[in-house]
């Protein structure tokens, strides 16, 4: 499922492509609202890195089950033998990966526009990042999943992921706060376990209920 | 039976207000505000209760498929919004003198409203999906959801907060007031949970004939 | 902390009093109406509204 996946991904490239040049324009919209000023944009940066992430990771995410419904294969998931877990493991993991490959472009544009010196908080804030995807990439399939079939989903998809990724997102952007200060992970462990629980409990009842959701 | 319970709740519902008005004193720091507390804190342990109850309806839909279980769930879920929000709106009235201002990004208060919008979300989705089978199955899978997310919120909103200010209401702790107010505080406790199984057994009530009609 | 305050309590019990009373009076009035157009077995209620209106017991249903 991984690889059909990704196989279709790589073929097509439109969505990374689209997703890439998508972050691009997000940059050059915070920065003509927030303006030049480079102080004021110091401060709110974790905030504005998760925001990227976020908003590109819904358009990533919302997209999850489209070859799915456009080529009328939608029949074919719900008829699917054995276990639907194994189709939502293999569509979070696409998940996984692309939005970590968005991310890692988001990141260096960032660094490249905003002058943040990466090379020495990398390592910290990868696993911030990690921690964070993971979390909402989680949710984000699950519930792709299930408004895939809603009219208005586009409208419907981030109403319902928003709320539910509120405390991953206070998380991240504290733990990412402190990363780019210069502090160590330790300082953070607090929000790192949250991150690792929500983690944990995303998956785990995504897994267990994926098989509702993929009902015939 | 119905009337039977609707006249204890609305006994309860009096004599809490008589409590909270004529027998409790008036509180020596806050004053008279503090009177919002009987409305205030019963009011989210209904919106929790409900949405505890949403948790375990929507297993046992899950599980069984019953119907009723399903009804309890959309029920339960509409009942806790409406608390959830009276518990925003009468903390920020009760805000305002407090602190000064309508609005303050308290924990208690922030982690009320992210439950607000996850279950406003959930009645949203309750209400795009027409296919009654399958909204009933996907609105369990977001009950689900947003009932293991209630811990997450809880503590992220906590730290969030605290490395700046102690929350307000975090911990009430009894052991720090008087009797008597405790006392009014549990009858209104026990008022409300009585109010929130009347709305829910009625509002179960409306979607089974809502249901019959449509069949 | 004098007499002022005693508005905001007011204003915090009427609220949702008001809240809470719509609430009551939207489930009375759909059951009514839903009772109304259900089938007549279910407890015909003899105008318990007091509307001279017809009451969902006088109409027959289908055969």
């Amino acid at each position: 499922m991984v690889w059909k996946d990704l196989l279709v991904e790589r073929r097509s490239k439109e969505t990374l492509n689209a997703l890439f040049f998508f972050g691009l324009l997000l940059l050059f919209v915070f920065q003509f609202a927030l303006g030049p000023d480079r102080e004021r944009l110091a401060g709110t940066l974790p905030g504005l890195l998760w925001l990227g992430f976020i908003l590109s990771g819904l358009l990533a995410l919302g997209r999850t089950f489209v070859v799915e419904r456009e080529n009328d294969c939608w029949e074919g998931l719900l008829l699917a033998p054995g276990d639907k877990s194994a189709i939502y493991v293999g569509k979070l993991a696409g998940n996984l990966l692309l939005m970590l490959a968005i991310e890692a472009i988001l990141l260096v544009l960032f660094g490249f526009f905003f002058n943040l010196d990466l090379a020495n908080v990398l390592p910290g804030l990868a696993v911030v990042i990690a921690l964070g995807t993971v979390a909402l990439a989680a949710v984000g399939t699950l519930f792709a999943a299930m408004t895939a079939q809603v009219r208005a989903r586009e409208l419907l998809f981030p109403v319902l992921l928003l709320p539910v990724e509120a405390p991953v997102l206070l998380a991240t952007v504290k733990a990412t706060e402190a990363v780019l200060l210069g502090e160590t992970l330790g300082s953070v462990a607090h929000w790192l376990k949250l991150l690792a629980a929500a983690d944990v409990v995303y998956v785990a009842v995504g897994v267990l209920t994926f098989d509702f959701v993929l009902e015939a | 039976m119905r009337r039977l319970l609707g006249g204890v709740t609305l006994a309860g519902l009096v004599a809490g207000l008589v409590m909270g008005f004529a027998i409790a004193p008036r509180e020596a720091t806050q004053g008279n505000v503090q009177r919002i507390m009987y409305l205030h804190v019963p009011s989210v342990w209904v919106a929790y209760l409900a949405f505890g109850v949403v948790l375990v309806a929507s297993v046992v839909y899950l599980m069984r498929r019953a119907e009723a279980a399903d009804r309890l769930a959309h029920a339960s879920a509409e009942v806790g919004v409406l608390f959830t929000g009276l518990t925003i709106a009468t903390g920020s009235i009760w805000g305002k003198p407090t602190w000064g201002a309508w609005w303050t990004w308290d924990a208690r208060l922030t982690s009320v409203s992210i439950l607000f919008v996850m279950y406003l979300g959930y009645l949203l989705l309750r209400g795009m999906i027409e296919d009654r089978e399958r909204g009933a199955r996907f609105a369990a899978v977001l009950g689900i959801v947003a009932a293991f997310n209630v811990p997450l919120v809880h503590f992220s909103v906590y730290w969030w907060r605290t490395l700046h200010q102690p929350p307000s209401l975090m911990k009430p702790g009894p052991g720090t007031m008087p009797d008597i107010i405790v006392a009014a505080l549990l009858v209104n406790f026990a008022a409300f949970t009585l109010l929130y199984v009347y709305f829910v057994t009625r509002r179960a009530r409306v979607l089974r004939l809502e249901a019959e009609a449509e069949a | 902390m004098t007499a002022g305050n005693w508005g905001f309590v007011v204003a915090a019990y009427g609220l949702a009093a008001v809240v809470l009373i719509a609430y009551w009076r939207f489930l009375v009035r759909r059951e009514k109406e839903l009772q109304g157009q259900g089938s007549g077995v279910s407890e015909p209620q003899a105008s318990v509204s007091g509307h001279p209106r017809s009451e969902p017991a006088s109409r027959s249903p289908l055969p």
